[in-house]
């Protein structure tokens, strides 16, 4: 699976660079542009105001989405962003996602990582940013506390109440 | 009166029997072509699995490519077979 | 004492003897001189009285000028019906002026005598030498009593000499003179004109007197002669033989006239100034023919060469512009002008100011209106483009050939201009810029075309649709045309946008494939109604009306036969029928005529119904075919055009087997209803407020997700993400604008020079 960048290194933003090479790059995968306009216009289009998403300064092959946390869940009315980084081979390959707001959740580490099955083994080419983003909103509120990337988190699920207090102090808006 | 109608040129479009407009791995028309391709139709084929589900051959083909074990149907991820007709 | 004053009165008289003008001052004897002026002058020289004695004489001599020479001079310049008389009058006056003059020189040659011989050398009139003293003093009387209405003797005089030797004059052929209308030989007319201006010379009155005169005759001659020769004539180049004629005719003739005077370098002057005029002259009356010129190219190529040459050596550039975009504004671009007339005029201004002004300066200033009235016009695109690809020799078919040599020639001269920066010239000053000079100047003319709309895209668009109509309306297309003209504009375009109708165009010729191997199918028989189609790629052909029809049983039989050979011959492949497209080939046998037509599905149908039933009414028919009954009505009356259905009753048709009286015209067009692409297209209005619901949709998610952003950002994202495809695009201030309202609205917050959603 082709990956440009370390997932796991901040990503210093050097949009005039990185919008130089990735137009190169997007030259040679017309494909990829089409799909991800495609998406785009779906995405605006879409009536679900609670997730959303818009590539970032120029460059067509990074996003910033946005969910909203789920009705009746401890992440109610509370706005998270996320960073989405596409790869050359999209949708062959999944892209990059990681919450740029920072999230006390099970499957999130504090770099912002996300550990979720159809964002690694499972991807399809038939998923898109929408179905990504649902995805993770639905992962908010039904967690997978059995691998989890923060143990605090995955332990203090059933406390509701202290829970909700962690969450909201670890909750920054960006 | 007598008609006789010697020749009659209509007009039809052509499309793919498939359950679904779109392929959806790169979600453009399946009467259309592959983002790759440039001209439909015989140039750019569709495929079945023995699911039943259709891509366009070049798109199922890469993702197929991009899968080097376990290689499964995007829709159902059940193994794929192309139903060869 | 008194011997003094004896003497005094003697030496009067003596000096008297020598000048007798001071007794008188008409008294001039006619025989003069030799003996008498020396004794005067020595009795002068010793009383001391030269300065005095001289004075007076030069009094009377003024005197004498004044009371009766010249007022006798100007009294014969009364206007006369007679020109051969004038001509004769202005002569002989001239002589009587001269013999005078003659007369009187004689006394200052006395005069001078007295200077010498008392060695006085004191300027009269500033004048050193006497008889230009004498000069002058003519000179100044004459002017002083100058009638309002002199100059008419003196032109007519002059015209007429020049008449008298105009090559061009009638007269001249036939061998007579044109002032006495005696044989040429005969006469003595031109003598009498040379003499004339020579005795002005030497009267320094030539300048004075006629120069005036002179000059605007000339440049009157001059005017004519010109506007004689190029009056709608652009066929030849005049330059060469204008000049030419200009030294021969004119030049020369004012140098023989001119010959007496001193003032040669006048005269220099005089011929830079005439060539200026000639110049100017011509340049002004091509000016104002420019427009023709330019409607006449190329034949009026000469016209055009001489103009370009010619401007640079006067100064009426800015007068150009102003002119040809009067005369473009008030005769091109109007309503009473036909599109294509328009084009065809502006393809051949960009020729011919491509000749007349190699930099282009020119062709922006002029072709700036141009591309704002056909923006205008609606079907400019549409003329355009089928007029790049029509039959025949035209011009803008031949741009679009001769285009791929000047697209790579463009590429070369962006860089070309650093290396060529020793031979690089400023652009020429006198031509006003317009306001976008910032764009690069191209005069290829596809450019130029589409530049008038600035998009490719809307240009390609309509491409497709003029392709498809043309593709659909003929089954025997000719394909290989088609396929050189798509390569044509591809070069031009670039692949990308063109490549819809390469599918379009393939289509065709795999239509025709697939038919012959469903002829030979043998399953598939079409006894009853011989078949075939058209089969089309949906995606790539632009968007067909959707009109409801529903054939005629037999031929859903045959359709459906088809669809099934066409399902064997490409498996999972199945064919959707557009009822109402295609055309059919009629044999219409009645019973006193036989037709044979081509008519579209639903005038077929109609028929076929006919045939089953010849009594329809209205309502039936249209719930047969599931045709409205308006549409219906007016398909029915192709038929009646024809004489084959009638409406006895309202509503109700008849088959007609016989026509009645001849009164119908029989019309074997070939009636074909080609689709219109674009269907149901909404107003402008609707496209436009549906365009701006997509863009707040965008700009509502990047506000959601990049939280604020200025103006210059957002407009600048819509145009990456959201301007795609042929729409139009949204400038800055449109942008703004929209914000703005939508700001007033509480749908957005502006702060800061950033705009953001409102929590």
């Amino acid at each position: 699976m082709a990956q440009n960048f370390n997932p796991f290194v901040e990503q210093v933003p050097e949009n005039v660079k990185q919008a130089e090479s990735s137009k190169k790059v997007s030259n040679d995968n017309h494909a990829v542009t089409k799909r991800l306009h495609k998406e785009l216009m779906t995405l605006m289009m879409s009536e679900d105001k609670s997730i959303s998403a818009f590539p970032e300064g120029d460059n067509l092959f990074k996003w910033v989405g946005t969910i909203m946390g789920p009705k009746d869940t401890v992440y109610e009315s509370l706005k998270y962003k996320l960073s989405l980084q596409f790869p050359n081979s999209y949708p062959y390959a999944a892209p990059v996602v990681k919450f740029i707001t920072p999230c006390f959740h099970p499957n999130v580490d504090t770099s912002g990582n996300i550990c979720l099955d159809i964002l690694k083994e499972k991807w399809s080419a038939l998923y898109d940013v929408r179905t990504i983003l649902l995805s993770i909103q639905a992962l908010l509120g039904e967690p997978n506390t059995r691998s989890p990337l923060n143990t605090t988190a995955a332990d203090k699920w059933k406390k509701k109440e202290e829970y909700k207090k962690l969450v909201l102090e670890s909750y920054k808006e960006v | 009166m007598k008609l006789t109608i010697k020749n009659w040129t209509g007009v039809a479009t052509w499309r793919w029997v498939a359950n679904d407009d779109n392929c959806g791995i790169c979600r453009m028309p399946f009467d259309g072509c592959c983002p790759d391709c440039k001209l439909p139709g015989d140039d750019c084929p569709l495929v079945w699995g023995q699911c039943s589900h259709c891509f366009h051959m070049h798109c199922i083909v890469k993702w197929l490519q991009s899968q080097p074990v376990n290689q499964q149907c995007p829709m159902c991820r059940q193994p794929w077979k192309f139903n060869n007709k | 004492m008194n011997n003094q004053n004896l003497d005094l009165k003697s030496a009067w008289i003596t000096i008297k003897e020598a000048f007798p003008i001071l007794e008188s001052p008409s008294k001039i004897p006619d025989n003069d001189f030799d003996s008498a002026p020396f004794e005067a002058i020595s009795i002068i020289k010793r009383l001391n009285l030269t300065q005095q004695i001289q004075d007076l004489v030069i009094i009377k001599i003024e005197e004498r000028l004044r009371k009766e020479i010249v007022p006798d001079f100007w009294s014969h310049f009364k206007k006369t019906e007679n020109e051969a008389a004038v001509f004769h009058e202005f002569y002989s006056v001239v002589k009587f002026l001269f013999h005078n003059y003659v007369q009187l020189d004689l006394i200052i040659n006395k005069l001078i005598l007295l200077r010498e011989a008392s060695n006085f050398t004191k300027p009269v009139y500033n004048q050193t030498c006497l008889h230009e003293a004498l000069k002058l003093i003519v000179r100044a009387v004459l002017l002083s009593q100058l009638p309002i209405d002199h100059e008419w003797m003196i032109v007519n005089f002059y015209e007429t000499a020049l008449k008298m030797q105009d090559p061009e004059e009638e007269n001249s052929t036939s061998g007579e003179c044109v002032v006495c209308m005696q044989e040429e030989f005969s006469c003595s007319c031109r003598e009498m004109f040379e003499e004339t201006n020579k005795k002005l010379g030497k009267m320094t009155l030539l300048e004075p007197l006629v120069g005036q005169a002179l000059t605007d005759l000339i440049y009157s001659y001059i005017q004519t002669h010109i506007q004689k020769i190029c009056k709608d004539n652009f066929d030849n180049s005049h330059i060469e033989s204008l000049e030419k004629w200009l030294q021969t005719v004119v030049i020369s003739w004012l140098k023989k006239i001119y010959f007496h005077n001193s003032a040669v370098k006048a005269m220099d002057e005089f011929d830079k100034k005439l060539i200026n005029y000639l110049y100017n002259t011509y340049t002004k009356i091509r000016i104002d023919q420019l427009f023709n010129i330019i409607i006449e190219y190329p034949d009026s190529l000469p016209a055009l060469d001489d103009l370009r040459l010619c401007l640079p050596k006067t100064d009426l550039k800015p007068h150009l512009t102003r002119s040809l975009q009067k005369a473009i504004e008030t005769r091109l671009l109007h309503p009473g002008v036909s599109t294509f007339d328009v084009l065809t005029a502006y393809v051949a201004t960009i020729r011919s100011l491509r000749i007349l002004d190699p930099c282009g300066l020119l062709l922006e200033t002029i072709t700036q209106p141009v591309h704002q009235y056909l923006r205008s016009r609606e079907d400019t695109i549409r003329c355009v483009v089928g007029s790049l690809t029509e039959e025949g020799p035209n011009d803008l078919a031949e741009e679009l050939v001769r285009g791929e040599a000047v697209q790579v020639d463009e590429n070369i001269s962006v860089d070309e201009g650093v290396e060529d920066w020793e031979t690089w010239t400023p652009d020429p000053v006198d031509v006003v810029p317009s306001k976008s000079s910032g764009l690069p100047r191209t005069s290829d003319i596809i450019s130029m075309l589409v530049n008038v709309y600035g998009s490719k895209e809307l240009f390609v668009n309509e491409y497709r649709t003029l392709l498809a109509d043309r593709l659909l309306s003929q089954y025997s297309c000719d394909t290989e045309k088609e396929i050189r003209y798509l390569e044509l504009l591809k070069l031009r375009f670039g692949d990308s946008q063109l490549h819809f109708c390469e599918v379009m165009l393939k289509d065709i010729a795999d239509s025709k494939r697939i038919n012959q191997h469903i002829q030979q199918d043998l399953s598939y028989s079409d006894d009853d109604i011989p078949m075939s189609a058209m089969i089309l790629s949906a995606q790539f052909w632009p968007a067909f009306k959707d009109e409801k029809l529903e054939l005629h049983e037999k031929l859903v039989k045959q359709m459906e036969s088809y669809t099934g050979a066409f399902e064997t011959l490409k498996g999972s492949r199945t064919l959707c029928w557009k009822n109402h497209l295609g055309i059919v080939d009629l044999e219409i046998e009645l019973a006193d005529r036989t037709l044979n037509l081509s008519v579209s599905p639903v005038h077929a149908t109609i028929l076929m119904h006919f045939q089953d039933q010849n009594t329809w009414s209205l309502e039936a028919l249209s719930k047969v075919m599931h045709v409205p009954s308006t549409i219906l009505r007016r398909k029915l009356s192709f038929w009646q055009s024809h004489g084959i259905i009638t409406e006895p009753e309202p509503d109700v048709f008849y088959l007609q087997e016989e026509q009645e009286n001849n009164e119908n015209n029989i019309q074997d067009d070939i009636v074909v209803e080609d689709f219109e692409s674009e269907s149901a297209m909404a107003s402008a209005q609707d496209q436009r407020e549906e365009e701006l619901q997509t863009f707040w949709s965008y700009i509502l998610g990047m506000l959601m997700n990049l939280d604020t952003l200025p103006l210059e950002r957002i407009h600048q994202m819509l145009k990456m993400f959201a301007f795609q495809g042929p729409t139009i695009e949204c400038n800055l201030q449109e942008l703004k604008v929209f914000l703005d309202r939508k700001v007033r609205e509480h749908q957005l917050i502006y702060s800061n020079g950033l705009y953001r959603l409102p929590k």
